[in-house]
């Protein structure tokens, strides 16, 4: 059999796989009898909002003058104070010569805004980029720590990874907003971000680490029968291999910590996980929500991985 | 140009004291080509990276061009400058292109403007005959090739001695030629050299002197002549016997 029927075939016997356990979950909400009200996602994306502009005193309707999307109405009141109002233009509630009493409805503007599910996501993104970076850093010099000759940084870094690969995120979570928080007087994005920080810092430590160690050692002897420093092997020969090396489970890492990043939601961070919980005590589409939410994870982390895995093949030209 | 005295590497570990180099003394002079050879674990090796303080000996002193290693107060890497060594495994950076590779240190240790560096690392290509590679990449090169990138990057730091830990044994057969001729060019234009190596032809060849080793000891000294047709100590008689 040739290979392309092969694989031809399996991609058959996948798409029937997945294909039946998409019905079996429509079948399964049917039984639940469950109504699905896709058409409320939308609006907590992205909802045009509407401003009401009142009349500021008593008195009557000047001119109206419509231009294309707005109208300016002119006001005249008793005491002889003028004004205008503008406006949009379909959504202007009074005519000409109309008596008004302060506080009467004129009209109303439309504008675009961003809704609960947008800005969750958009905290949830930023979160994870500054605790990603952050993380980064930390773990880097833990990790150069870990291989030191000098036993204190060693030993240091030991307490630091075990502490906290030994403890539940949430829990150190906790800690970090009402202990430490408390004592340095920390907002709460502060503690958040230094709580997931401090977590994946302890995991990259580990990766680096490992880097580096599996770099060969002629690469070091020969930077350094060269002249170089140990400072200026590790920066232009040793980091840079180990970073290659390193890279599909960094990766993993910081897909970890856009994940977890859902968990600061305990702290009333309003990410995109406390966005989600909040727009369902307000709709009670509870399915559809937590699936976009799921799905908006999904989009974060596929460019994520998308963007390492450009990464991965723009390193591997030297391979 | 290098004196060595009674330089002695203790290895221990797992309760084992292993003398790895036992009181050799050596001295190789300006413009010499001397060549170690010995059995396995004899120790050349190691003696060989202690004259670079790679391996950091345990007793006695190595002396550079005036300047002592065993001293607290030398700077290591000043004296790494001046002493190139070219590797078994060649141990060429994997991530940078050839000219890449012999530029770096030219740079970040010497100081030197990538223009000069750059020039410098062109020629010292046409010289060991591959001057049209210098875009590729290490892995893209045949071993005979990588081993005459990193001879051309230990010169590009214009040492003032050459040290060869057994540069063809990693090598295919039909590339051990190339990089010796490299090596012998080197010799004929003066450079002060010290190649352990299983290549008898070439010491025959090329060196002033021939030192045999054995068991970390300096069993015998003398001219390729004298110690390949008539070697006086009988460790070395057993030894050539068995390779020749």
């Amino acid at each position: 059999m040739n290979p392309d029927n092969k694989t031809w075939r399996a991609k058959l016997l996948l798409a029937v796989i997945l294909f039946g356990m998409a019905a079996g979950l429509y079948g399964a909400t049917l039984k639940i009898d469950y109504t699905w009200r896709w058409n409320r996602v939308p609006q907590y994306f992205v909802y045009k909002n509407e401003e009401l502009h009142k009349a500021p005193f008593d008195g009557r309707v000047g001119k109206i003058t419509r231009q294309g999307e707005t109208a300016v109405i002119e006001l005249i009141g008793d005491a002889g104070e003028k004004d205008r109002v503008t406006v949009d233009a379909d959504a202007v509630e009074v005519s000409e010569d109309d008596l008004l009493f302060e506080g009467d409805t004129l009209g109303a503007t439309h504008q675009w805004r961003l809704g609960p599910l947008t800005l969750g996501l958009w905290t949830t993104l930023w979160i994870s980029f500054f605790a990603g970076i952050i993380g980064m850093v930390l773990g880097l010099i833990t990790g150069l720590c870990r291989i030191s000759r000098n036993a204190t940084l060693r030993g240091l870094a030991v307490t630091y990874v075990e502490l906290v690969r030994g403890t539940p995120l949430l829990v150190q979570i906790f800690i970090f907003y009402f202990f430490v928080g408390t004592v340095l007087n920390l907002d709460r994005i502060v503690a958040g971000i230094a709580a997931l920080a401090i977590f994946a810092g302890a995991y990259v430590a580990e990766i680096i680490r490992a880097g580096i160690q599996s770099i060969p050692k002629g690469q070091t002897e020969a930077a350094r029968s060269l002249g170089m420093t140990a400072t200026q092997n590790m920066i232009h020969i040793v980091l840079p291999q180990a970073f290659k090396r390193t890279l599909p489970p960094l990766a993993g890492q910081f897909i970890s910590l856009i994940k977890d990043s859902s968990l600061v939601s305990v702290i009333a961070i309003t990410d995109l996980t406390k966005s989600g919980r909040e727009v369902i005590t307000s709709t009670f589409a509870t399915f559809e929500i937590w699936f976009t939410v799921a799905a908006l994870y999904l989009i974060l982390t596929g460019i994520l991985s998308q963007v390492i895995a450009w990464m991965e093949r723009r390193l591997a030209v030297s391979d | 140009m290098i004196k060595a005295s009674n330089v002695t590497k203790i290895f221990t570990g797992r309760g084992q004291v292993v003398r790895a180099v036992d009181g050799v003394s050596a001295e190789i002079a300006p413009g010499e080509v001397v060549v170690i050879i010995g059995p396995s674990g004899s120790g050349k090796s190691t003696f060989l990276r202690c004259l670079n303080g790679l391996e950091q000996f345990s007793d006695g002193h190595i002396v550079i061009d005036g300047v002592d290693l065993a001293d607290k107060k030398t700077d290591i890497n000043k004296v790494r400058r001046e002493v190139g060594m070219v590797f078994q495994q060649f141990n060429l950076f994997p991530h940078k292109t050839v000219l890449h590779n012999i530029t770096l240190a030219q740079k970040i240790v010497r100081k030197r403007t990538l223009k000069e560096a750059e020039e410098k690392a062109r020629q010292l290509l046409v010289k060991v005959g591959i001057g049209e590679k210098e875009s590729e990449y290490p892995s893209r090169l045949s071993g005979g090739q990588q081993q005459r990138v990193a001879i051309a990057r230990a010169l590009a730091m214009d040492p003032k001695v050459m040290l060869f830990d057994e540069p063809t044994s990693a090598l295919d057969p039909e590339m051990v030629g190339e990089v010796l001729d490299v090596m012998k060019q080197l010799a004929k234009e003066g450079m002060t050299m010290v190649v352990v190596t299983h290549e008898m032809g070439f010491a025959r060849e090329v060196a002033d002197r021939v030192l045999f080793m054995d068991a970390g000891k300096l069993v015998e000294e003398g001219a390729p002549e004298q110690i390949f047709s008539n070697p006086r100590h009988e460790r070395t008689q057993l030894f050539l016997s068995q390779i020749l």
